[in-house]
């Protein structure tokens, strides 16, 4: 008997493999349908404030509003910021909505060649504060609740240290404050011995988007290069599958340029000189003290984070001035954080509780 | 389902080589593979090449050929720049030369505006609140 013989390709097995490279090929128009269906974005949002490229979204959807204070998401200037809301089942802020907040999100808009000469002190002293100031007058209060992502994160607390009376909790979500570890492969990248940012910018204006893009695959070139083509072709006859894995690509593949200056000042303050935690950064003339925020702080860190390594977000907690501070550790990675399903399920509910508990209820 | 019914053409030999190959592998105390194990050795294979490339990364080696492609990127990068400039100047068109300079003007601009306003913000406080008139809150910015 064939089927006895061990290392034998039995025609069962072969046949086996034949069905399979069918199955895949007969799947291929429904992996052109999943192209076409991929939509991002799940709930409906539409601008309330513009400046320059900057649009402030307003979540609109029928959830009753129980809390007065705003909460404004801050996102990264390297992405688009739909990854915080990517599909159904896979939106924090619809996590946020649901509870009954009024939830902003900061779409920074792509940078044009004219804005190389943006700053960190025009994306935070003058975008943040002005689309904090607007959401101050339109409801009616003084603080907003502030959730800062990665680098939006960095942006956040900058903000909040300078205007600290603006801001009534503060949720850093996977966000760098401390560059001294060397444990992530941009902080050896951005050496200043082998990288001149200088130059870099003083020659491209912007920090291209396929720049960008091309150093954040080679972080994790086998699992970007190599499994994830192969997982794809093992669940291309998936549905679910493919429907995530394209809304995933839409977002990973939309890099955007990064304003010249503030790029600069980001890989020289921060990656090269560390200046933020150990007091030392100046943003318009202000020095940036993290002691000055006194606000309730919530440190949500992914422990398998590639891009921000938990030692770049853990010391937060101990610079800033805040009696009521929190840290939750959880165990997915840097994009995990926004859309895993298992961030989903035990995580954003725990922040919403804990933002929920320090909020003020509509109509007091 | 049996290889016979399919009658492909020299399978039968094949057959009888490969089991002869895996029958001195066996004999040879060599385990046949699983799925699983397939699976699990593909695993290990990229987790080896995972942590290798990622010590590559971060040699010198790898870290002095970054500089010198980005050098030679940039410097590429910085003769087209000026061959454009040219190209247009002499064409009588705008470079991105002169946009940034527009830009840089605008932005000054816009800057002592707004120290203006503020300062002109601050006095108008400072007056209302000498008359004693009850002002409207206004942000600060």
């Amino acid at each position: 008997m064939m089927t006895q013989m061990p290392w034998a390709p039995t025609a069962d097995a072969m046949l086996r493999q034949w069905q399979e490279v069918l199955t895949k090929t007969m799947a291929l128009p429904k992996v052109a349908q999943a192209i076409q269906r991929t939509r991002v974005g799940a709930t409906p949002a539409r601008p309330i404030y513009r400046e320059d490229s900057l649009r402030l979204l307003n979540y609109e959807t029928g959830a009753e509003k129980r809390f007065k204070t705003p909460t404004l998401f801050v996102f990264a200037l390297v992405n688009r910021p739909y990854i915080l809301d990517l599909r159904d089942g896979k939106s924090v802020v619809a996590h946020f909505v649901e509870r009954g907040f009024d939830v902003y999100n900061i779409d920074w808009g792509v940078p044009a060649d004219g804005d190389r000469h943006l700053s960190i002190e025009d994306y935070t002293l003058r975008y943040i504060d002005h689309a904090v100031d607007e959401l101050r007058k339109r409801c009616g209060c003084d603080k907003v609740n502030i959730l800062g992502y990665c680098m939006g994160g960095t942006l956040s607390s900058i903000y909040a240290a300078l205007r600290p009376e603006k801001v009534r909790n503060l949720i850093m979500l996977a966000a760098p404050v401390d560059w001294s570890s060397r444990d992530s492969l941009l902080s050896v990248w951005t050496d200043a011995r082998y990288f001149d940012i200088d130059r870099l910018i003083d020659v491209y204006g912007n920090a291209p988007a396929e720049w960008l893009q091309w150093s954040f695959q080679f972080l994790k070139p086998v699992q970007n290069l190599l499994e994830k083509p192969i997982n794809f072709y093992q669940n291309m006859d998936n549905e679910k599958y493919l429907e995530d894995f394209f809304a995933m690509e839409t977002w990973l593949n939309d890099n955007i340029p990064v304003a010249g200056e503030t790029f600069r000042q980001f890989v020289k303050y921060m990656f090269q000189q560390n200046r933020l935690i150990q007091g030392r950064l100046e943003v318009g003339g202000e020095r940036v003290d993290l002691r000055n925020i006194k606000c309730p702080i919530i440190n949500l860190i992914a422990e398998g984070d590639h891009l921000v390594p938990p030692a770049q977000s853990e010391p937060f907690n101990d610079a800033v001035g805040s009696s009521d501070r929190k840290t939750i550790k959880f165990p997915v990675g840097h994009i995990g954080m926004a859309v895993s399903s298992r961030a989903h399920r035990d995580l954003w509910p725990k922040a919403c509780d804990w933002l929920e508990e320090r909020s003020e209820p509509l109509g007091k | 389902m049996s290889g016979e019914q399919f009658g492909i053409p020299g399978a039968d030999q094949f057959t009888r080589f490969w089991g002869d190959f895996v029958g001195r592998l066996s004999a040879n105390g060599v385990a046949p593979p699983s799925n699983d194990a397939a699976e699990a050795w593909r695993k290990a294979f990229f987790a080896a090449m995972t942590d290798h490339l990622d010590s590559f990364m971060r040699s010198e080696q790898f870290l002095a050929a970054m500089k010198q492609s980005m050098e030679g990127a940039l410097a590429w990068q910085q003769t087209m720049n000026q061959a454009l400039q040219k190209g247009l100047s002499a064409a009588q068109m705008p470079s991105r030369a002169d946009t940034d300079h527009m830009v840089r003007l605008i932005r000054g601009m816009e800057d002592r505006l707004v120290d203006r306003l503020e300062e002109l913000c601050g006095r108008v406080e400072a007056l209302e609140k000498g008359a004693g008139a009850k002002a409207p809150r206004s942000a600060k910015r």
